[in-house]
């Protein structure tokens, strides 16, 4: 036990000792969160808009006035013909330019859009926010109620998204370089030799990052609280429970990657071509499992992070009950058994 | 002169390498033709389920036109505004209908029924683009006037017509291959000589401090072109998609960017004693530069002192100008200030790159 | 009679095409210490990792204390000491730190053990609170020694355990090792030092794979003495050397905070000279070098090397020298042929120069048909020959040289000095460091440094007439004894 002990304050020295490496590790977390939470949005904010007209009547007046007023639209100019905002959008000068109709003014019709439609996600909210202040149609029949997250902040989709990025990160990529790293050095081979049982070193060297996974997701969620006003809706226990499961599956991950790897430089390929690649781009993290093709779907049902989140969102956000995500909880135990049980089957207690 | 022979060391160490090689071949590849499919930001396969207080003959109208949208999956009518949101608990509805009692009614002899959307704005993008299309359903269906207002307005999208997510993406993919393949490989060079003790060789050799760097620039910038030209390649193959605008500017601009990521790289390289600890470094600036370059999200909807960054980060520029020019069309005079600023970047980080290197301490 | 503590049965252990050990039988009795000895790549290392159950042999059967190596893992790792030959130290830790880390591993504590690594272990001890990653080479070494010897196995597995260690300390290290043996614990060791080999009680001569013989160290040096005791070499000073000096240096001094690294040394090397600069690990040698080959500024005094000021114009000096560092630095993957055209280019030489000489050093060398092997793949003799070769390729005035010969035979050794010879024939300065005595005997003049000053300076003979000593180990010893610190 007291060798066991002495293992883990060891490593813990290690991590502690690598400056940058913990400034990047406490760093990251912090820098992610305040980027998401107010920096990274899909808001329609500043569309920087021309407006055409050749008479400026009465209602074109009142219907600019509108486009001014609203926090979407900053009108850049007023011009006489549609070619003369062709220009503007052409040279990077604007990125919308509505046209009115000499008619507008008595039928209410004959506005077009001229959109640059280089992103098309934005061109069609541009759209639709624009019709939606020009013709100051509130049809009043529909009362829309945005759910979970009334005043749709993007902070909401992203920390559970970033908990599972992290975590994993952390987890498995510095346990399987920390693993590695040893072997490289050469200072396996007398922990081995040594009468410390061989699952011991294992262990030992894993508990460190364990702490440290837990101190990041608290962080992760005390930020995502006080600062970005994240609610924690549903039950802590269960959040950490499933956050337990999740980091525990990163480390036999880990674990596996280090008996594959033999040089620290594959151990981080391997991290970030096999796990931070497919977590960033399979789990729903930025972008909509749904939308994607069948094939990259199956794909993204083996990332555990996929499950996490989904599970993360539901609890934090939503404030389910644990009944609802029983399924994500029962495919993340399952993974954690299966990865469990090929890594420690696949540890070797030799060199080769 | 002495820089031919560096040169030359630096692409067989590449070429020996197990492992460089095949990353340089592959990854592209990989990246070009799997991400396309994956960063997809439409909206689409929401999922609605539906409350009918009313069951009229209009309520019914309205579910099918809901079923028959391509837009919604109509995922079955639940008896109770409760039921319908444990449905939503159990993901298995995005957006919540209740139609009200009376709507036929209402809407036959004119009065506004009070229909209720609820959808999930977990996802804020997914939820209010959901409910509006839901809206625009029942709106034509309520109140037929106002919908005939809506749809008089035309809409000419420019550049994208038919408003392809891949167009849009695919220039900024070029980006991020950019950044992996010239910017993490010299991360790692300087600081793997200083693991095997080489750089302590050639520290005592008179080699000039300028020629040992661009000696290991160089080829990066070669395998700059390279990757570039396999992903535009792919892009044509796989996706059709041509530049718009003139091929040479897009190689000017790869390099440009190309510049500025080899000497980051190297900077990062020189500063670091371990592998380890350069990837991390350099990790944690790909993260921030990326994040905040506009490629996910339009850059002039974030906070002004986060906009601010844009000034210096030359994702930024890069990214703008090369989808101006292969998205729009856009020439050299639609983007000189970009590649100015790229150019500008690039050089200061070159020289800073030369200046970190001590070959005397 | 006593039971074997150790018994290898026709061992083979096969890597791909190379074999590493073919059909190796040993015996070690209880209590003996065991020399394992061979040049480098012979299977030395392989031998150590069965033995410690980290490989499992391809064939035959290996016993440790009476236990199987294959079946009985447990057992044998809680009765083995092993010490790696790359022992590597937790860098980021201190001193006292890997020591303790260690101890408590083998069930132990740093007091319990502290009989036993005393003698070396208190030379390093002041520096308990300094990082691991912060000390000399040979230092380190040290440092490593004590972590292998705090507990106290009954089976010692030792991997080259004094390579860049100083003689004086290696003395010290094998007087431990005697202290362990009385207390009954077996001892298997390999070394490239003959006095180390002639220390142990029986040796077996492991060569390529094989066990070429295995007796009395003084059987078995007389029996491979091509290998072992190769006739020593003659060299005539002949008037080649110089009173120029081309190396100048007076009151120089390198400061790291308050710690004086190098203390005020003043010397003079003449032109065409060998000069033998020896000194005990930390004594501040490679410091001084550093300085000289201008990878170092001077905190104070001046030096000129080859005319060009050392803290002023080192970019002007490196044109001049040649340089072969303590760790071997040849680019690994890089064919023999490669490296010499990049060192040739660098150093301005033309494409018809640089071929010309290529094939005039590999056919000299006897390396010709290994021109594309991967400098990786050549045994470490060779390494060292051609990282020589390549130092002085482009005809420098000076060639420094940090401990070229680290860990190879006698031979090689021998070989390695006739290239020095060579070089210095052709009127090349030759500053050389090393811990080997027997080639501070071939320098033409040496100096010994102890806590970074200049203890004593002159021909090997003066130096034995002025202390009285019948060669250069005793004189080394004599003075290096005197040192009250140890670490640079």
């Amino acid at each position: 036990m007291k060798q066991f002990i002495s293992m883990v304050i060891k490593e813990g020295k290690h991590i502690v000792r690598d400056k940058r490496t913990m400034l990047i590790l406490f760093g990251m977390p912090l820098v992610l969160m305040l980027l998401f939470g107010f920096a990274i949005t899909n808001d329609v904010r500043n569309v920087r808009t021309v407006v055409v007209t050749s008479s400026m009547d009465h209602m074109t007046q009142r219907a600019v006035n509108r486009l001014a007023e609203s926090e979407y639209f900053t009108i850049v100019a007023t011009v006489a013909t549609p070619r003369e905002a062709e220009l503007a959008i052409r040279g990077q000068k604007a990125d919308l330019a509505i046209v009115f109709g000499p008619d507008f003014a008595s039928k209410h019709t004959g506005v077009q859009f001229i959109v640059d439609g280089a992103d098309p996600n934005m061109a069609q909210l541009w759209t639709s926010y624009a019709t939606a202040v020009i013709t100051n149609a509130d049809s009043g029949v529909v009362n829309a109620k945005m759910l979970y997250n009334p005043q749709l902040k993007s902070a909401y989709n992203f920390v559970p998204a970033i908990m599972g990025m992290l975590l994993m990160l952390v987890c498995a990529m510095m346990t399987s370089i920390s693993i590695v790293r040893e072997k490289e050095k050469g200072t396996m081979e007398v922990l081995l030799v040594s009468p410390v049982k061989p699952l011991m070193i294992i262990i030992a060297k894993a508990i460190p990052y364990l702490l440290l996974a837990f101190v990041i997701l608290i962080i992760i969620l005390l930020m995502a609280h006080y600062v970005l006003g994240v609610p924690l809706a549903g039950s802590l226990f269960w959040i950490l429970f499933i956050s337990t499961i999740y980091i525990l599956l990163a480390l036999s991950l880990g674990l596996l990657i280090s008996n594959v790897a033999q040089t620290q430089l594959v151990a981080l390929l391997m991290s970030a071509m096999v796990l931070l690649m497919p977590i960033v781009m399979l789990s729903g993290m930025l972008f909509p499992v749904e939308s994607m093709p069948t094939v990259l779907q199956w794909i993204s049902a083996v990332v555990p992070p996929r499950y996490y989140i989904e599970a993360m969102r539901k609890l934090m956000i939503m404030g389910v009950g644990v009944e609802q995500v029983l399924r994500e909880l029962g495919i993340l135990s399952l993974m954690l058994v299966v990865l469990m049980g090929l890594a420690l089957a696949k540890f070797n207690q030799r060199l080769e | 002169m002495t820089l031919k022979y560096l040169i030359q060391k630096e692409f067989i160490q590449i070429r020996r390498n197990a492992f460089l090689p095949r990353l340089i071949v592959a990854f592209p590849i990989v990246i070009m033709c799997v991400l396309p499919w994956v960063m997809n930001m439409e909206v689409k396969n929401v999922k609605v389920s539906i409350v009918d207080n009313d069951r009229s003959t209009l309520s019914q109208q309205l579910v099918h036109s809901i079923e028959a949208s391509n837009y919604f999956i109509y995922s079955g009518q639940q008896p109770t505004y409760r039921a319908a949101l444990q449905e939503m608990e159990r993901s298995h509805a995005d957006v919540v209908l209740v139609i009200p009692q009376n709507y036929g009614r209402d809407v036959e002899l004119g009065r506004q029924p009070q229909v209720l959307i609820a959808a999930n704005a977990v996802n804020g993008t997914k939820g209010s683009i959901g409910s509006s299309y839901l809206t625009q359903i029942v709106t034509a269906q309520a109140r037929p006037e106002v919908a005939a207002m809506q749809s008089q307005v035309s809409t000419l999208f420019l550049y994208n017509k038919h408003l392809n997510f891949k167009l849009f993406m695919i220039p900024a993919l070029f980006a991020i291959v950019m950044m992996l393949m010239t910017g993490f490989l010299p991360a790692l060079n300087i600081v793997g000589e200083k693991e095997a003790g080489t750089i302590e060789q050639i520290n005592v050799t008179p080699v000039n401090k300028w020629s040992f760097i661009l000696a290991k620039l160089i080829p990066y910038w070669i395998i700059a072109v390279f990757v570039i030209t396999v992903c535009l390649v792919l892009a044509w193959v796989v996706y059709g998609i041509t530049s718009a605008g003139p091929l040479w500017l897009i190689y000017v601009l790869a390099l440009s960017l190309a510049l500025f990521w080899s000497s980051f790289g190297l900077m990062i390289s020189n500063y670091s004693d371990t592998m380890q600890q350069a990837i991390f470094v350099m990790w944690f600036f790909v993260v921030l530069m990326l994040l905040l370059s506009g490629l996910f999200t339009p850059s002039r909807s974030m906070p002004t002192w986060a906009y601010g960054t844009t000034y210096v980060n030359p994702m930024s520029y890069f990214i703008d100008a090369v989808r101006t020019v292969f998205v729009r069309g856009g020439g050299l005079s639609s983007v000189w200030h970009q590649l100015a600023a790229l150019l500008g970047i690039g050089s200061v980080m070159a020289a800073w790159a030369v200046m970190s290197y001590k070959k005397n301490s | 009679m006593k039971m074997n503590a150790i018994e290898v049965k026709k061992v083979s252990k096969v890597y791909g095409a190379v074999k590493a050990l073919d059909e190796v039988s040993l015996e070690v009795k209880q209590g003996e210490v065991f020399g394992l000895i061979g040049p480098d790549g012979a299977g030395k290392t392989t031998m150590y990792r069965i033995l410690c159950t980290l490989l499992l042999p391809d064939s035959g059967t290996a016993s440790v204390d009476g236990y199987d190596v294959v079946g009985q893992m447990k057992q044998i790792r809680r009765r083995v000491g092993y010490m790696p030959g790359k022992f590597s130290l937790y860098q980021d830790l201190t001193v006292e730190e890997n020591l303790r880390f260690f101890a408590t591993l083998f069930g132990t504590t740093v007091e319990a053990g502290y009989d036993s690594i005393k003698a070396i272990y208190s030379q390093i001890e002041r520096f308990k609170d300094r990082k691991a990653g912060a000390l000399s080479g040979g230092m380190k070494q040290k440092l490593a020694l004590s972590c292998a010897l705090v507990h106290q196995p009954s089976v010692l597995l030792l991997d080259e355990p004094t390579t860049g260690v100083d003689p004086v300390s290696r003395k010290e290290f094998w007087d431990m090792l005697s202290g362990l043996k009385e207390r009954g614990i077996t001892i298997v060791a390999s070394t490239p030092y003959l006095d180390e080999v002639k220390r142990c009680e029986r040796v077996a001569f492991l060569d390529n794979g094989q066990v070429r013989g295995t007796g009395t160290p003084e059987e078995i040096l007389d029996r491979f003495a091509d290998v072992f005791n190769p006739p020593s070499i003659d060299h005539d000073q002949g008037g080649k050397v110089q009173e120029e000096n081309v190396i100048e240096v007076e009151h120089l001094v390198k400061a790291f905070g308050r710690f004086h690294a190098v203390d005020d040394i003043s010397f003079g090397v003449k032109r065409g000279e060998i000069f033998g600069f020896l000194g005990a690990n930390g004594a501040g040698k490679t410091t001084a070098m550093h300085m000289l080959t201008g990878l170092n500024q001077p905190t104070s005094g001046t030096g000129r090397v080859a005319g060009y000021d050392i803290s002023r114009e080192h970019e002007q000096i490196k044109q001049h020298i040649g340089y072969m560092s303590q760790r071997f630095s040849l680019y690994e993957d890089l064919t023999v042929k490669e490296n010499i055209r990049l060192f040739g280019g660098i150093y301005g030489m033309s494409d018809a120069e640089i071929a010309r000489k290529t094939d005039e050093l590999l056919t000299r060398l006897e390396f010709a048909e290994h021109k594309d092997d991967l400098v990786a793949s050549l045994p470490l003799g060779w390494k060292q020959k051609l990282a020589f070769s390549v130092s002085i390729f482009h005809e420098p005035d000076i060639v420094f040289l940090d401990e070229p010969t680290g860990g190879v035979d006698p031979a090689t050794r021998r070989q390695f000095w006739e290239l020095i010879y060579e070089a210095a024939d052709r009127g090349i300065t030759v500053f050389v460091t090393t811990h080997y005595m027997d080639e501070a005997e071939y320098c033409d003049r040496i100096s010994i440094m102890v806590d970074g000053k200049i203890k004593a300076m002159g021909t090997p003979d003066e130096l034995k007439q002025k202390y009285n000593q019948p060669d250069m180990d005793h004189v080394f010893t004599h003075l290096a004894r005197q040192a009250t610190r140890s670490s640079d």
